[in-house]
């Protein structure tokens, strides 16, 4: 440990400018930050440009300190002067720790601290939150950074080698949409995040613990290899262990059972097979779904489903069970695009629609009341909110601000308490027009919220249908 | 005396260039050896594998006892290294990488450091990237003699360098190493020969030889004849007798295996009646100059 301190001291006297520029960064985005919470009350202004150009910087100066810091004593090369000295590795890397955790992650909570208090929260029930933030920004933002640093030679080769990764992560996001394997995960896409986070992370930590003990750069530069191609390989997890993996999460056991899904037959006059060009036909199903718990709403996730006919001819819906399901007009939709070959032979035929639809309960509801012009009052799941009649009373704002989550509601069903942000507060303006009460004289907001506490994958059966019943040929807008 | 450096069929390999071909060196306990040989010969590889810088493709390298790829920083607090191309923390000033060496060394010695600074006359405020070609390795050499080395290793320690800051290195060297191994690689043999006791030839990353100073060079002798008449030279040559030149009467060659006795019998067997026969030692220059012309000759 005296080795580690004495190595910290000496990288803190010779980074000393580095170390001042990331600390005024750290300042002025603290400023700026914290500056929003006293502009809650004044929702039309939106001066946050400097706040947007500091979430750039702050990074920016990170990696610069970070990068000089392990090039202090590079690791790759021959010719360093301390690689023949009694310096012992874990003294070395615990330096380097040391020196992260002492000029990047203290001043970023003390940040966070400083801009929760002008906000109004309480640190201290944000504890949890505060040290996850730290653990997703050490993990995203610092350690690749520290590992990429360690397997170059200096600044230059750092940059070039940043300058590729970052050309080759462009196109792989331009590349990756029209795969269509990434679109439609919405409130899963935080396990998808968190399975790259977790490789990211392990590989930058295992390429930093190699390259500080045995200093054998090619081998772990082809670890940093092997860790974007397992990053890359994210797409191919399938959406439904994904699912899977989330109903584990459940915060309220429901038995699946307890849910019946049926074909609508009120709303029969909706269902169409609607033929289109280029020899396709889209069937669209409405269904129902009973035996959900009082006080408990569903969220469609996803459904897969196969269209079985009575001659076993079958037609598998494809892998993006997101595109099977849909709400429109209060009716739920089982939907699909087929060959126009299957249709034509199956339509005169019945045919079962065989699957499973993928739910989440939300439930949980508490209703909050929100004076207008009244002091921020905590809104369960939504934060700090401030209810502001706009000009003439003709508008009216809810302004909520959250601590490291979305206050418009759970967008996505993660269960860690922060998502990854510089910014601990997330503010959000919700617009109420008085136009059509002119006469309306509001004196509070009332927000209601639920939490999600299920995820549910019920299995079902759909007999009995002729799809040529249904058959239309123009396109219902 | 025991071997306070050792190779085993050492070797290394760059992709398909063999810089080190099964290399066996001991380097006892005391001695000041002199690794040298041609550029590219080896000489840095080999001193790379020591201090763990390189892996070994095969062999293995051994210092104090331990293998060389487990070097501890224990094993580093006996070794004082110096290399030709040693990169500096040049932001450091003199003084400030002194004392910010001193805490790695349990022997360090601050009269000492002091003593080396004054020696070799380092202005202790100035930056490393301020100083001379010259002066910064002065500062790498006394921070490296500042904690009583048990091995000092100097990797082509004099090259670029004037003579007399050439001199005042190797007064440096000699006169802070008492009871220390030095192991010393160098082209440029002219002040190798001043000081080592050991030297081992390297050529093409073969070991050609490994001996003591004084054995080689009483075993080089380089040797002038003149012979009765003008004739080819005898065949078969012996293996021994590199360089050989024929000028009319005249024969010169360079025996590397030189004894009185047996050179003077094996030449009057091969040339018969000889008017004159001239002995010189040579200097370790010259049987440098002659092993790399006989390597080449054979390559």
């Amino acid at each position: 440990m005296r080795q580690a301190l004495h190595i910290f001291k000496k990288d803190a006297r010779h980074l000393w400018i580095e170390i001042a520029v990331t600390l005024l960064v750290v300042a002025a985005f603290t400023f700026t930050s914290a500056r929003r919470a006293f502009w809650m009350a004044d929702p039309v202004v939106n001066r946050n440009v400097a706040g947007m150009l500091l979430t750039f910087l702050l990074p920016l100066a990170w990696w610069i300190l970070i990068a000089r810091l392990v090039h202090a004593e590079t690791l790759p090369g021959d010719r360093q002067f301390w690689t023949t000295r009694p310096y012992a590795w874990k003294s070395l890397l615990a330096a380097k720790a040391l020196f992260v955790a002492a000029f990047v992650n203290l001043p970023l909570l003390a940040a966070h601290i400083a801009i929760l208090l002008a906000y109004g929260f309480n640190p201290l029930a944000e504890i949890p939150g505060l040290l996850w933030s730290q653990v997703l920004i050490t993990a995203v933002l610092v350690l690749p950074i520290a590992a990429l640093s360690a397997l170059t030679t200096g600044f230059v080769q750092l940059l070039i080698t940043g300058s590729v990764l970052c050309l080759a992560l462009v196109a792989w996001n331009i590349g990756m949409p029209s795969a269509g394997l990434d679109a439609g995960w919405r409130a899963l896409e935080w396990i998808r995040s968190y399975y790259e986070i977790a490789v990211l992370a392990l590989a930058a930590l295992a390429i930093l613990v190699w390259q500080y003990a045995r200093r054998r750069t090619a081998a772990a530069r082809w670890l940093a290899v092997a860790a974007v191609v397992l990053m890359a390989l994210d797409v191919l997890i399938p959406w439904t262990a994904a699912f899977a993996l989330q109903s584990r999460l459940s915060k309220q056991p429901i038995d699946p059972a307890s849910l019946r899904i049926d074909f609508d037959s009120a709303k029969q006059w909706a269902a169409r097979a609607l033929i289109e060009k280029g020899d396709r036909v889209w069937i669209e199903i409405p269904i129902t779904i009973a035996g959900i718990p009082a006080g408990m709403s569903p969220r469609y996730d996803g459904a897969i489903m196969a269209i079985e006919a009575s001659d076993g001819s079958t037609w598998p819906a494809d892998q993006q069970p997101w595109s099977h399901v849909t709400t429109r007009d209060q009716v739920l939709w089982l939907q699909a695009t087929v060959d126009g070959g299957f249709y034509r032979k199956v339509k005169d035929q019945p045919v079962k629609l065989r699957g499973a639809m993928y739910l989440t309960l939300y439930g949980n509801l508490r209703v909050t009341e929100v004076p207008f012009s009244a002091p921020p009052m905590a809104v369960p799941g939504r934060g700090l909110c401030t209810a502001t009649p706009g000009a003439g009373r003709k508008s009216y704002y809810l302004i909520c601000s959250s601590v490291f989550l979305d206050p418009e509601g759970p967008a996505t069903y993660s269960p860690f308490p922060a998502d990854l942000a510089l910014d601990p507060v997330n503010s959000h303006r919700t617009y109420i027009a008085a136009f059509y009460y002119p006469f309306a004289a509001f004196t509070a907001a009332t927000v209601g919220t639920t939490e999600p506490l299920a995820h549910l994958r019920r299995d079902f059966e759909i007999g009995g249908l002729r799809l040529g019943d249904f058959e239309v040929r123009q396109r219902v807008p | 005396m025991s071997d306070i450096l050792r190779t085993v069929d050492l070797s290394k390999r760059f992709r398909q260039n063999v810089a080190l071909d099964r290399m066996n060196m001991d380097v006892p306990e005391g001695s000041i050896y002199g690794l040298v040989g041609p550029n590219g010969a080896g000489k840095t590889t080999t001193i790379k594998l020591l201090m763990n810088l390189y892996e070994p493709t095969a062999g293995r390298a051994e210092v104090f006892g331990h293998d060389s790829r487990r070097l501890s920083p224990r094993d580093f607090a006996q070794i004082g290294y110096v290399s030709e191309n040693q990169e500096m923390p040049e932001w450091m000033t003199v003084e400030y990488f002194m004392t910010y060496l001193k805490p790695f060394y349990p022997s360090w010695d601050d009269a000492r450091a002091a003593e080396l600074l004054r020696q070799f006359d380092l202005p202790p405020g100035r930056k490393l990237r301020h100083l001379s070609h010259g002066m910064r390795r002065k500062a790498a050499l006394a921070s490296s003699l500042a904690y009583r080395p048990r091995l000092i290793v100097l990797d082509e320690p004099f090259t670029g360098l004037d003579a007399l800051v050439r001199d005042e290195l190797i007064e440096g060297v000699l006169g802070n190493a008492e009871g220390a191994t030095i192991l010393i690689s160098s082209h440029d043999l002219a002040e190798i020969e001043s000081f080592a006791s050991h030297i081992g030839y390297l050529d093409r990353g073969r070991l050609q030889f490994s001996e003591e100073m004084a054995s080689l060079t009483e075993r080089f002798r380089e040797i002038e004849l003149t012979i009765a008449a003008p004739s080819p030279l005898p065949a078969p040559w012996p293996a021994a007798w590199v360089n050989a030149e024929q000028s009319a009467a005249v024969v010169r060659f360079v025996d590397t295996q030189f004894q009185q006795d047996r050179t003077m019998a094996e030449i009057r067997r091969l040339f018969g009646e000889v008017r004159e026969i001239a002995v010189n030692p040579m200097p370790l220059r010259a049987i440098f100059v002659t092993l790399a012309k006989a390597g080449r000759k054979a390559a």
